[in-house]
């Protein structure tokens, strides 16, 4: 008999060194994040405004240089990366639970709904501050994905394997329902002026991202990320079904609930701060299934780290590659993800 | 009595799928289930698992109701396989097995030596060492069935529940995996389909409309009348001049 000895000196350790890793990746985005635009500013400058600010190191700087960092560019930065992995890790823990390839916050009319329930909030003036508007797309999401997955069940789907068609179906009329509640509601009741903020920042839009941004994005995103860590086997044991996964000592129920709830508030929360961004959580996930496989210990921080850097890239391009002109980052996220999808599609078809 | 139900039933949308099943199942034993398709084998199977939650009557389990126990205890002790259980995703045969490991390791506990070797002892008592790092896409139908319950295996279970284990298997992984399980110091609940199979358990019961019609050893359940009655052939048995098993064969109705 030959027992596959795999000598693990010590599990902890290689654990820490690739978070680690992933931190200094995610570090060195932010501040590429920060340093690149328009007007590059030199590393050192970002690094002395840092210092300034976190350490109070008083380097003497141009006021401007130090607003335009600190106050634009720096939370715009974090703000994309948490975008990145909160819609990224949405992806990762929809498609394991749906059983399917194609399933995304965006796809499913999750980022529609939380649209909707945002904009509400808005327009009814119940505040609009990054709270209640979270809020309202918090209801609009997990509203959204009741409608979606009741629907795919009652068209025969559901999470069977058979059923992928009719989740991505369910999703499209979902979408489209929620945009056109979304429209009407802004057409109905707001004025010129609030109806063009809004549809700026449906369009997907970090030019507002501010501090108080970040301190709401941060932890959302951080949960986000603990929730699929702490549910990494969990996730792995869907792979063959719910019944199998309960079979294996799973709660299904429970997990369901828990992690779709965080899900649509993950999605919720960074749909009311950047509006609605589609195929990160589509596309994320499978290039970091490519990187480090299927299993979801390492998948799910994985793909945190690869979608934090995607969106601060793509929020750099959608910055800096029309000059004088900020395309909505949704159009970069389209562009890239678009191609990739039809390559999913094509290969699903091949394979079945 | 490891496992036992009283007056167990399940239905849907009104129908009865499974009703008034009475059984008592005796640690170590093999108990076989046979009878005609969508009689409820798998519906039983699921229900006396915990997957499925009853409509009436309750499943204790070494004495406690099932359905009461966090599902992570039930599934160290219980392993059910699935008669159908496929993936999409692009996982390998080693991935799959070591899911059978899930009910004893916590969310953040780490993977250790003593799981390598269970997941490897797993792997060659069905036959499946060296197919470790095959994609489960790329395997034949019984491949996957020996993979599967290889899994099972890996999860060291008290009970196994197994739904049709050996349908996609060649003559010779048949035997070798009924062998198996009937060798290891485990309760097997094993839903058949061929009754020469069953004739080798400790006890088979015969299922027929959702309900259990017989039980009993399988010399006294298996007789040719009730074979007729139940599956609705004409049957005889023949005993093998070799070692004088009993054999069953069929014909078709005139
Ligand atoms: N969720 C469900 N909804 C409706 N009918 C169901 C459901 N689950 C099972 N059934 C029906 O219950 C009956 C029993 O199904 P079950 O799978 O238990 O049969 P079985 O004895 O395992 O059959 P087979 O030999 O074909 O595997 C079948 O007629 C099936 O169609
Ligand atoms: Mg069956």
């Amino acid at each position: 008999m030959t027992v596959v000895a795999v000598h693990r000196p010590n599990v902890y350790a290689s654990r820490l060194g690739r978070g680690a890793l992933g931190f200094v990746v995610l570090l060195a985005a932010v501040v590429a994040g920060t340093c690149i635009g328009e007007t590059p500013i030199p590393l050192t400058t970002v690094a002395q405004v840092l210092a300034n600010k976190l350490l109070g190191a008083g380097y003497p700087l141009d006021p401007i240089d130090t607003g335009i960092i600190w106050n634009y560019r720096l939370p715009r930065a974090i703000v994309a990366a948490c975008c990145g992995t909160g819609l990224a890790i949405s992806g990762v823990v929809l498609q394991s639970l749906l059983r399917n390839a194609l399933a995304d916050p965006y796809l499913l009319g999750i980022s529609a709904g939380a649209s909707t329930g945002a904009v509400t909030v808005t327009i009814a003036g119940l505040g609009a501050g990054a709270v209640s508007m979270s809020l309202g797309a918090f209801i609009g999401a997990l509203l959204a994905f009741l409608l979606v997955a009741g629907l795919a069940k009652a068209a025969g789907g559901g999470v069977s394997l058979q059923g992928t068609g009719q989740i991505v179906l369910a999703g499209i009329a979902g979408s489209q329902l929620f945009n056109a509640l979304t429209s009407f509601i802004i057409t109905k009741s707001a004025n010129a002026e609030q109806a063009r903020g809004i549809m700026f920042w449906l369009l997907g839009n970090l030019s507002g991202a501010r501090w108080p941004d970040v301190w709401l994005a941060v932890p959302i995103a951080l949960l986000g990320l603990l929730a699929t860590i702490w549910y990494a086997r969990a996730l792995d044991a869907f792979a063959f079904g719910a019944d199998q996964a309960a079979a294996l000592g799973i709660p299904v129920r429970t997990t369901q609930v828990v992690l779709i709830g965080v899900t649509a508030l993950v999605t919720a929360v960074m749909v009311s701060i950047v509006g609605s961004i589609g195929f990160v959580g589509l596309v994320i996930p499978h290039a970091a299934r490519f990187l480090v496989g299927v299993r979801h210990g390492r998948l799910g921080p994985a793909t945190a780290i690869i979608g934090a850097v995607f969106l601060i890239a793509a929020d750099v391009l959608s910055r800096t590659i029309i000059p004088g002109q900020v395309l909505p980052i949704g159009v970069i996220t389209a562009l890239v993800g678009a191609p990739i999808f039809a390559l999913i599609l094509l290969r699903g078809r091949r394979t079945r | 009595m490891i496992l036992r139900t009283k007056d167990l039933g399940w239905s849907v949308r009104g129908k009865a799928i499974v009703s008034g099943v009475d059984l008592a199942i005796n640690e170590g034993e093999t108990l076989g289930l046979i009878g005609p398709n969508g009689s409820g084998k798998s519906t039983l199977l699921k229900l006396l698992g915990g997957i499925r939650q009853p409509t009436r009557g309750a499943v204790s389990l070494q004495g406690r109701d099932i359905a009461s126990m966090p599902r992570r205890k039930v599934a160290q002790i219980i392993a059910f396989l699935e008669q159908q259980a496929e993936t999409t995703e692009a996982i390998t045969v080693r991935d799959a097995v070591e899911l059978g490991r899930t009910p004893w390791l916590g969310p953040l506990q780490p993977w250790s030596p003593e799981d390598d070797r269970i997941v490897a002892d797993a792997l060659r008592d069905t036959d499946m060492t060296g197919f470790e790092k095959r994609q489960w896409a790329t395997l034949s139908g019984g491949e996957r069935q020996r993979a599967h319950l290889a899994r099972s295996l890996a999860q060291r279970p008290e009970i196994l529940l197994l739904d049709e284990p050996t349908n996609h298997l060649d003559i010779q992984h048949q035997l070798s995996i009924l062998q198996l399980v009937s060798s290891l110091p485990v309760t097997a609940v094993i839903a058949l389909h061929d009754l020469n199979q069953a004739l080798s358990c400790d006890r088979v019961g015969v299922m027929a409309g959702g309900r259990l019609v017989a039980l009993g050893k399988p010399e006294d359940v298996l007789s040719v009348e009730r074979v007729t009655a139940v599956f609705g052939v004409r049957a005889s048995i023949i005993t093998d001049p070799a070692d004088g098993t009993r054999l069953f064969r069929f014909h078709s109705p005139s």
